[in-house]
C-alpha cells in the first residue's frame, strides 16, 4: 500500500485544522499551568484560557478566506458553513469563561480542571461542525456529550448537580446507543461511512425506504438529545437546574448549535438532492420524506416546551422549556430544504446565544444577589435593582420575538422561508405563530413579577459594574440587531455554503 | 446477500442442535455421586469464601479508568509498529505527540494525587466542610 500519499493529504490537511490544534495546546497549557498553581483557586487559568480563545478566533477568522475543503480523508471538512459556527462556539466560550470569573457557585472551588473541560467542550463541538463522517459524527457527538457530563456534575458536593450530571450521562448513553444503531443501518443500505458516498449511492439506487425511514429515525435520537427537541429532551429541565449557571448558559447555547450543525449537514448532504445550477431550493430522497419528519418533530418540540413552561417556578427550569421551544423554532428553517431555510436557522441560533445568554447572566445576577432561583422571589426587583432587570426585559421581549428586539428578526426570517417554500408547510407556520403568543404569556408573567409586583423589602440592591458591563455588551447588540441586522445577515448569508459533494 | 444470510441461520441452527445433543447424550451417560466438595466454586484449590456479589472499594475505579487510557494507547501503537518502517519519520513524530498528551494527563493524576491509595477527604464546598467527627473517621482510617 502506497502511504505517501495519504502522508501528504494528512499534512496538507493539518494547515487547514489550526483552530482544533491550537485549542488542543491550550487543554495541555491549562493541564501543565494547574499543576504548577500553588492555589487551584486562583483565577490565572481564567486569563489564560481566556487569552488562548482569542488567539483561536483570530485563527477561526482566517479560515472564512479558504473557501471549502475536505481534511483528513474526507474525515473533516472545512467551509464557510462550519466556520460560521466555531464562530458562534468561540463567542459563547469566551462569554461563559466570563461569567465563570465571577459566578459565587464556582467560588472556592479549584478552577483548573473546570476551564480545562470547558476549552475541551469547544474543541469537541468545533469537530462536531466540521464532521463528514459517520465516525466522526459518532465519536464528536461522544466528545462533547461526556465532557458535558462532568461539567454538569461539577458542584458535586450539591445533590442537584450530581442528579443533573447521572441523569445527563443515562440519557446521553440511551440516545447515542440509539444512533449508532441507526448509523450501522446505514452503513449496511450503503456501504460507505462517507457521508458524500452515503448520498452518492443513496441518489443512484432505489432503496428499501422502510429501512432507510428506521435508520433515520435512530439518527435524529442522537441529533435530537443534542439540540433537545421532544422526544428527547427529559433530560434537560433538570440538568439547566443542577448544573452549574455559566454551565448551563453554554449548554443551552454550544452543544444546541452544534447539534443543528451537524443535523443540517447531515440530512443536507446524505439524504438530499443536489441543488439544480443555481436553485435556491432542492428535494428529500424520493424514498425517505423526512422533512415532514422533522416538521413534526418541530411542532411537537415548540408546543411541548411552550406549554410546560408556564407552569414552572424555577427560573432555570422555565429557561431550560424555553429553549426547547428554541429548538423547535429553528428546526422551522430545516425543515423547508432551501437556502433560505439554513440561512434563517443559523441567523436565529446566532440571535439565539446573544439573548439566552443575557437571560442565563440575569439568573446569575439574581442568584449571587437574592441567593435564590424561584420566579416569586424577583417581586418588584425592577425598583431594588433596576439594571439586570431592565436587561432581562431586553431579552426576554427578544425571546418572545417582539420588535424592536433581534429576536424579532430571527423569527421574522424563519417564518418568512416556511412562508416562501409553498403551501405544504403553512401549518407549521401557523403552529409556530400560536406559539409565540403562548411564549408571550409566560415571558410577560416573569416582567410582571420584577416590575408591577410589590417586593417583600425595599432597599435597593447594587449590581457590581462588572456585571453591568456584561449585561451591557449583551442586551446592547439584541436590541442594535433588532434595528439594523445587515453586519449579521452578511455574514449568515455568506456562511450557508457548505461543501455539498467531493 | 440473503444467501449469506442463510449461511448464518444454517450455522445458528447447527449450533443449537450440536450442542443440545452433546449436553443430551452426557446427561443421559454420565453418572451422578454429588459431593459437597465437588460442588464447591473451583478458585484453584482455594475454599472460596463469601459472595463474589460485593462492593468494591471505590479507589479501585480510578485505577481502571487509567489503566484503560494507557490500555488504548497499547492499542494504537500495535498497528503504528507493524507499519511503522514504511511511514518512517512522519509515524515517530505523530505518535511521540501522542505519548506526550498522555504523558501529561499521567503527570496530572500523579501530582494531583489521584495515584495515592490513601486519599485527602478534603472537601472542595466550604459550605461543607468536614465536621469534627467525620475528621476522626478520617484518621481513624488513615492509621
Amino acid at each position: 500500500m502506497d502511504y505517501s500519499s495519504i502522508i501528504k493529504d494528512n499534512l496538507i490537511s493539518l494547515n487547514y485544522f489550526l483552530p482544533e490544534l491550537l485549542l488542543t495546546g491550550l487543554i495541555i497549557v491549562l493541564v501543565i499551568a494547574d499543576l504548577f498553581l500553588k492555589d487551584e483557586r486562583s483565577p490565572w487559568l481564567s486569563f489564560v484560557a481566556l487569552a488562548g480563545c482569542v488567539v483561536v478566533l483570530l485563527s477561526v477568522i482566517a479560515q472564512f478566506d479558504l473557501g471549502s475543503r475536505s481534511l483528513f480523508q474526507h474525515m473533516l471538512v472545512v467551509d464557510p458553513f462550519s466556520v460560521f459556527f466555531k464562530l458562534l462556539f468561540l463567542a459563547s466560550a469566551i462569554a461563559v469563561i466570563f461569567l465563570s470569573i465571577a459566578s459565587v457557585e464556582l467560588a472556592g472551588r479549584p478552577v483548573g480542571e473546570y476551564f480545562t473541560l470547558l476549552i475541551a467542550l469547544t474543541l469537541g463541538l468545533f469537530l462536531m461542525a466540521s464532521s463528514t463522517n459517520l465516525v466522526t459524527i459518532l465519536l464528536s457527538i461522544e466528545f462533547v456529550s461526556i465532557v458535558s457530563f462532568v461539567l454538569a456534575t461539577y458542584l458535586k458536593t450539591r445533590r442537584r448537580s450530581s442528579e443533573a450530571g447521572l441523569k445527563y450521562a443515562i440519557y446521553g448513553a440511551f440516545s447515542s446507543g440509539l444512533m449508532l444503531y441507526g448509523l450501522s443501518l446505514l452503513y449496511g443500505l450503503t456501504g460507505t461511512l462517507n457521508l458524500y458516498e452515503i448520498g452518492d449511492v443513496l441518489a443512484s439506487r432505489d432503496s428499501n425506504g422502510m429501512a432507510l425511514t428506521l435508520s433515520t429515525i435512530l439518527i435524529l435520537a442522537g441529533f435530537g438529545y443534542k439540540i433537545a427537541s421532544v422526544p428527547f429532551h427529559f433530560w434537560s429541565p433538570d440538568v439547566y437546574e443542577g448544573a452549574p449557571t455559566p454551565i448551563t448558559a453554554f449548554l443551552s447555547i454550544g452543544p444546541k448549535a452544534a447539534g443543528f450543525a451537524v443535523l443540517i449537514r447531515f440530512f443536507n448532504v446524505a439524504l438530499a438532492g443536489e441543488p439544480a445550477n443555481g436553485a435556491s431550493q432542492w428535494s428529500a430522497l424520493p424514498e425517505l420524506d423526512w422533512p415532514m419528519i422533522l416538521a413534526v418533530v418541530s411542532a411537537i418540540t415548540m408546543t411541548l416546551g411552550n406549554l410546560v413552561a408556564i407552569v414552572q417556578t424555577n427560573i432555570k427550569r422555565l429557561l431550560a422549556y424555553s429553549s426547547i421551544a428554541h429548538a423547535g423554532y429553528a428546526l422551522m428553517g430545516v425543515v423547508v430544504l432551501s437556502q433560505d431555510g439554513i440561512y434563517a436557522t443559523m441567523f436565529y441560533l446566532a440571535v439565539y446565544y446573544l439573548m439566552n445568554l443575557g437571560a442565563f447572566l440575569v439568573v446569575i445576577v439574581f442568584q449571587d444577589l437574592l441567593g435564590s432561583e424561584k420566579i416569586a422571589d424577583f417581586k418588584g426587583l425592577a425598583w431594588r435593582a433596576p439594571v439586570p432587570a431592565i436587561a432581562m426585559a431586553v431579552f426576554l421581549v427578544s425571546l418572545t420575538g417582539l420588535p424592536p428586539t433581534a429576536g424579532f428578526i430571527g423569527k421574522f426570517y424563519l417564518f418568512a422561508a416556511v412562508i416562501k417554500a409553498g403551501p405544504a408547510f403553512y401549518w407549521l407556520a401557523v403552529v409556530g405563530l400560536l406559539n409565540s403568543v403562548v411564549a408571550l404569556y409566560y415571558y410577560a408573567r416573569i416582567l410582571k413579577t420584577m416590575f408591577f409586583d410589590k417586593a417583600a423589602e425595599e432597599n435597593s440592591i447594587s449590581v457590581s459594574p462588572y456585571y453591568v458591563t456584561l449585561l451591557a455588551l449583551l442586551a446592547a447588540p439584541t436590541i442594535i440587531l433588532g434595528v439594523y441586522w445587515a453586519p449579521l445577515q452578511k455574514l449568515a448569508t455568506n456562511s450557508v455554503e457548505f461543501l455539498r459533494a467531493l | 446477500m440473503l444467501f449469506n444470510f442463510a449461511n448464518v441461520l444454517t450455522f445458528i441452527v447447527f449450533g443449537a442442535v450440536f450442542v443440545g445433543i452433546n449436553i443430551t447424550l452426557s446427561r443421559i451417560l454420565q453418572a451422578r455421586n454429588p459431593h459437597p466438595v465437588k460442588l464447591s466454586t473451583y478458585e484453584c484449590g482455594e475454599l472460596p469464601e463469601g459472595d463474589s456479589w460485593i462492593q468494591f472499594n471505590i479507589r479501585f475505579y480510578v485505577i481502571a479508568l487509567i489503566f484503560l487510557i494507557f490500555e488504548v494507547e497499547i492499542v494504537f501503537l500495535f498497528p503504528w509498529a507493524t507499519v511503522f518502517k514504511e511511514l518512517g519519520l512522519f509515524a515517530f513524530v505523530e505518535m511521540m505527540i501522542f505519548v506526550f498528551i498522555l504523558l501529561v494527563g499521567l503527570a496530572y493524576v500523579w501530582v494531583k494525587g489521584d495515584l495515592e491509595w490513601d486519599k485527602s477527604t478534603a472537601v472542595p464546598d466550604p459550605a461543607l466542610a468536614p465536621s469534627a467527627a467525620r475528621q476522626e473517621l478520617t484518621e481513624a482510617i488513615a492509621s
